[in-house]
């Protein structure tokens, strides 16, 4: 009986720890910054087994009943800890707290375990002989846990799974001490009751949680999706892969965090800052806010009128610590005006006058969206912009789909405006096309905001260069009743698929 | 106006409809409400039956009535107008005119009730430009995109999924590619022949024995002569002639079948399409002649009073020195006295059912069209009429449902028609539909249903150069034909060339020509 008891106190000590370096591992995977989020949640966690310890004294009568209590509910809320953090992630903005308030209470739960093991085992040991044992075991668990976590746990079994594992450890340590003081225990049909609810439930999750890890999602994904969100419009995912956060639409790339200012600061400047006396702006598409970042450099802006179709998507990217973080909150700044609404039904319903205007929606890959690429949608844009006033247009890319990048060209020019095409690298999609249009003739700007990381006046003149192998095509231009962009946009990129 | 009728439990247990309900309730789990719409045989069979009808309250005396407020009947009075002419009324049975160009409105869309289009009119069809330049549809030469039918317009469903375009392209033999090949080809020399023009008027000047001939054999009886007998190219020219005539080739005149094929020359890609389909310019013609029209004035009778006409309504006796006929040709001879010998061209019947859905059905790896055909369906499948939206394709939708009853003769076919019961023909609409889309009953709230008996002239063989068409074709006297059954051809542009014509005709008369 001795020994089953000290490796009880082996298993315990093996999911405390367990719990802890998944909350640790998780949210420094999640928010980043793991020296900060370990440093802190292994402080709380600690301390909150010190208030564990603390309430012991409180518990006088029943110990053994007690301690199987405790197990259980260490089971439960640990093993469901890692499945709740990740679903409170994707669905809110509550995380951290929920994240600390789960730390402290696996903690208080964990600490009562202990000393109540000890004064449990009191009249069976010496004391000498006890402190020793017990605190022997726990850190050899300590120990056991610290290496098979990161050796087995994590690659093996995911961060979901894994916590689920050990939660089944904990709730099997009640069972099996309920065997052991099975003569002293009263009540023991509640408990059992209890004891295999709790395993059965744990089980069920970890059955389940194979299934969830393995879901579409994941194996659309090369790397781990951290984020997914299914709208009326469309399915939100956010990956993660190191410090390389990616935001997918409808499994579409549209940006990859580590170089996605290339993109938008290629998107905005080369129009913006040309245009000196610009107040009013209107962004169509680009719900996640980083054109308006790139927007904000302006301070004579005065307004910024971003029209996006998705409610959850501009929400998020408001409201998310990990998306306000790549998008330097920008759609919270106060010269900013969020409106959910469908670009080419707005713009014909809403009379407003801008001075610059970005487009940037999503690639033309289906009629529907293929209409706000047409010359009938131009035409209505142009009347919205004042005579001085310029537009970008994001073009896809004139490398892979080099006849649809000159189709929108030419759309734009049978629309009546004027177009400079110009183009920029960058990693994530490769060579990527802009189209820049106006009515009057454009001058290259003569400076350019401070901090920009990939726009200089060396490098501005020239992204309009085209290479001969991006050169300009002959293309039809997109109408309403002849999208020829979608059937470009079809044959270059399946060319490249297949 | 809608006969208004859900299916429920109750109704089967009741015993209503034949045991076809029993899979309408059954599989539906769900109920799909709907009637009949616009039921005026009862009206028009009133006058057929020789029923006695109430004297005129009061008589007016007015230069000019126009009988029938179709699109033959409007163009009329808009040229009228259009002359400084605003001396005439226009008498439409209906509460509201428009004809076959009629559409309704729901909280969903606007819809069509018959017609639903226009082809984009050539160069050559300078009065139909001409309307279209006064609606802004045509400006400085340019059509606008707004109105022309965005991509995608049509899909076909055929050996087991959907292509782009109607004409079929999946599972052809070589052979049967040729065929298409040199079917096309036909056309063209055809076409270069000038005989088969729109109007169909500007072509008869280019008739030669040849074309003459095609009128005396069926457009079927054509394709066998021609050695055109792949099973796809004769389903191509069947659904053809049964969309724009409401019969099967082997009933449609083969000048009728060339016409529809050797006539046309677009100089954009379209059709021309609106949510309520031609209601769109009937609803401007009309908001533009409203003065003029008299609704619900059902028109008994014609006669000749002196050198003036009277026509008589139960409200109003109209004293007037010139009637421009524009209701279908068929009930001249029950309506005019002296009667005109009797029409000899047959009416197709059809049923028009517009499809109230509350989502989509799923598609695998294709874009619903606006026009929407099945491959061996005896239906004409749907249109999509809120596909000219231009925002994201909305939750909901109406799909206007197309079937030109011709599997058998008119008349065998518009009993069947007026047979069927809302339910037995919603269940066949559904049963049609489900071909395609597995789960359209869950889709779908309401189905209201417009039966029309005589639909529109199928130009049967012989008719194109009968004796008596020709005849009232041609503008004489004061009473005048203006309807599309006079070109045998149920098009937009042939009524409005029809009206334009009677009412040039009648501006002569009253010295204004």
């Amino acid at each position: 009986m001795a020994i089953a008891l000290f490796i009880s106190v082996l298993l315990i000590a093996a999911c405390g720890l367990v719990y802890e370096l998944i909350a640790g591992a998780l949210a420094s995977y999640l928010l980043g910054d793991s020296v900060f989020q370990f440093s802190t949640i292994i402080g709380s966690y600690l301390f909150a087994m010190g208030i564990g310890s603390w309430l012991s004294r409180f518990l006088d009568r029943a110990l053994v009943s007690r301690f199987i209590a405790i197990e259980l509910m260490v089971g439960l809320v640990g093993g469901f800890s890692s499945a709740i953090l990740f679903f409170a992630f994707s669905v809110s903005g509550g995380f951290r707290f929920l994240l600390y308030a789960l730390v402290m209470l696996l903690g208080v739960l964990v600490g009562l375990e202990i000393p109540l093991l000890m004064r449990i085992l009191r009249a069976r040991f010496e004391f000498k002989e006890l402190v020793s044992n017990v605190l022997t075991f726990d850190y050899l668990g300590a120990l056991g846990a610290s290496l098979i976590f990161p050796i087995f746990v994590v690659p093996r079994l995911g961060l979901v799974r894994g916590a689920l594992a050990f939660g089944l450890l904990n709730a099997l340590v009640a069972l099996w001490t309920m065997w052991l003081f099975r003569e002293e225990l009263a009540q023991r049909l509640a408990q059992r009751l209890a004891c295999g609810g709790a395993i059965a439930l744990l089980g069920l999750g970890l059955v389940y949680g194979q299934k969830l890890t393995d879901t579409l999602d994941a194996s659309l994904y090369a790397d781990e999706v951290i984020l997914a969100r299914t709208t009326p419009y469309q399915r939100i995912v956010v990956t993660k892969w190191k410090d390389d956060y990616r935001l997918h639409l409808n499994s579409h790339l549209q940006f990859s965090s580590r170089d996605e200012y290339r993109y938008h600061e290629a998107l905005v400047h080369p129009g913006l800052a040309s245009l000196a006396g610009a107040k009013h702006a209107l962004v169509l598409g680009g719900g996640d806010g980083l054109a308006v970042r790139e927007m904000l450099k302006y301070p004579a802006l005065e307004s910024i009128a971003l029209v996006d179709l998705d409610p959850e998507m501009t929400t998020l990217f408001r409201t998310h610590p990990l998306l306000t973080k790549l998008n330097a909150n920008s759609l919270n700044a106060p010269r900013v005006h969020i409106i959910n609404a469908d670009a080419f039904p707005w713009l014909e319903k809403n009379d407003g006058m801008f001075d610059f205007a970005v487009v940037d929606f999503p690639d033309p890959n289906n009629y529907s969206l293929g209409k706000l690429y047409t010359t009938a949608f131009y035409r209505l844009l142009k009347q919205h912009i004042a005579a001085r006033g310029l537009i970008v247009v994001q073009s896809t890319s004139p490398m892979f789909a080099r006849q649809s990048y000159w189709c929108i060209v030419e759309t734009l020019k049978q629309a009546g405006w004027r177009t400079w095409p110009y183009h920029a690298y960058v990693p994530a999609f490769g060579e990527w096309g802009f189209v820049l249009a106006g009515q009057e003739q454009w001058r290259m700007p003569e400076r350019l905001p401070a901090g920009l990381r990939y726009l200089d006046m060396k490098t501005l003149p020239a992204l309009f260069d085209f290479a001969p192998d991006m050169g300009p095509v002959a293309a039809e231009p997109n109408r309403l009743n002849d999208q020829s962009l979608v059937r470009y946009y079809e044959q270059e990129w399946r060319a490249i698929v297949h | 106006m809608a006969r208004d009728r859900a299916l429920t439990r109750r109704a089967f247990t009741a015993g209503l409809a034949a045991p076809a309900l029993i899979g309408l309730s059954c599989k539906a789990g769900r109920r799909i409400a709907g009637g009949f719409v616009f039921e005026s045989q009862e009206r028009g069979h009133r006058i057929r039956d020789h029923a006695r009808f109430a004297a005129p309250k009061r008589t007016e005396r007015v230069p000019v009535a126009i009988v029938g407020g179709g699109i033959g009947g409007l163009s009329a009075a808009w040229w009228l107008e259009k002359r400084g002419c605003h001396d005439f009324v226009l008498l439409e049975l209906e509460d509201r005119a428009g004809g076959n160009a009629r559409w309704g409105e729901n909280e969903v869309s606007a819809y069509p009730w018959a017609a639903h289009y226009l082809p984009v009119p050539g160069k050559r069809e300078t009065l139909a430009r001409e309307l279209c330049t006064e609606l802004g549809l045509l400006k400085d030469g340019v059509w606008d995109e707004r109105w022309l039918c965005h991509s995608p317009q049509e899909r076909l469903f055929i050996n087991g999924r959907w292509q782009e375009g109607i004409e079929p392209q999946s599972g052809l033999t070589r052979d049967d590619v040729e065929q298409f090949r040199r079917f096309e080809a036909r056309m063209g020399e055809l076409r270069a022949s000038g005989a088969f023009r729109i109007p169909s008027e500007d072509g008869y000047a280019h008739q030669n024995a040849a074309t003459r001939a095609l009128d005396g054999i069926s457009f079927a009886e054509w394709m066998r002569r021609e050695g055109l007998y792949s099973p796809y190219l004769r389903w191509y020219a069947d659904y053809a002639t049964r969309d724009d005539y409401g019969a099967s080739a082997e009933r449609v005149s083969a000048w009728a079948g060339v016409h529809y094929f050797a006539s046309r020359e677009p100089d954009d890609k379209g059709p021309l399409c609106w949510p309520e389909g031609n209601g769109w310019i009937a609803r401007r013609l009309i908001a533009r002649l409203a003065p003029h029209i008299r609704g619900g004035a059902m028109v008994y009778h014609i006669r000749p009073n002196g050198r003036r006409w009277q026509v008589f309504t139960e409200e109003v006796l109209y004293d007037t020195e010139a009637v421009v006929f524009a209701a279908p040709m068929f009930l001249a001879s029950w309506l005019i006295e002296p009667q005109p010998p009797a029409w000899p061209i047959p009416y197709a019947p059809w049923l028009v059912a517009n499809l109230t859905l509350d989502h989509w059905p799923a598609e695998d790896d294709s874009e619903p069209a606006w026009d929407n055909v099945v491959y061996g369906s005896p239906t004409l499948g749907y249109v999509v009429a809120t596909h000219q939206n231009l925002g994201r394709r909305p939750e909901r939708t109406v799909w206007t449902f197309y079937w030109a009853l011709a599997e058998g003769a008119p008349a065998a076919m518009r009993s069947v028609l007026l047979g069927g019961d809302w339910a037995w023909w919603s269940e066949r609409i559904l049963n049609d539909l489900e071909r395609v889309h597995a789960d359209i009953r869950a889709c779908v709230r309401r189905i209201d249903i417009h039966r029309l008996g005589h639909a529109m002239p199928s130009p049967a063989p012989g008719s194109m150069f009968h004796p008596e068409r020709v005849r009232r074709a041609r503008p004489e006297g004061t009473l005048v034909y203006a309807h599309s059954d006079l070109s045998a051809l149920p098009l937009f542009e042939e009524a409005q060339y029809r009206g334009v014509t009677a009412a040039q005709h009648v501006l002569r008369l009253l010295g204004r020509g």
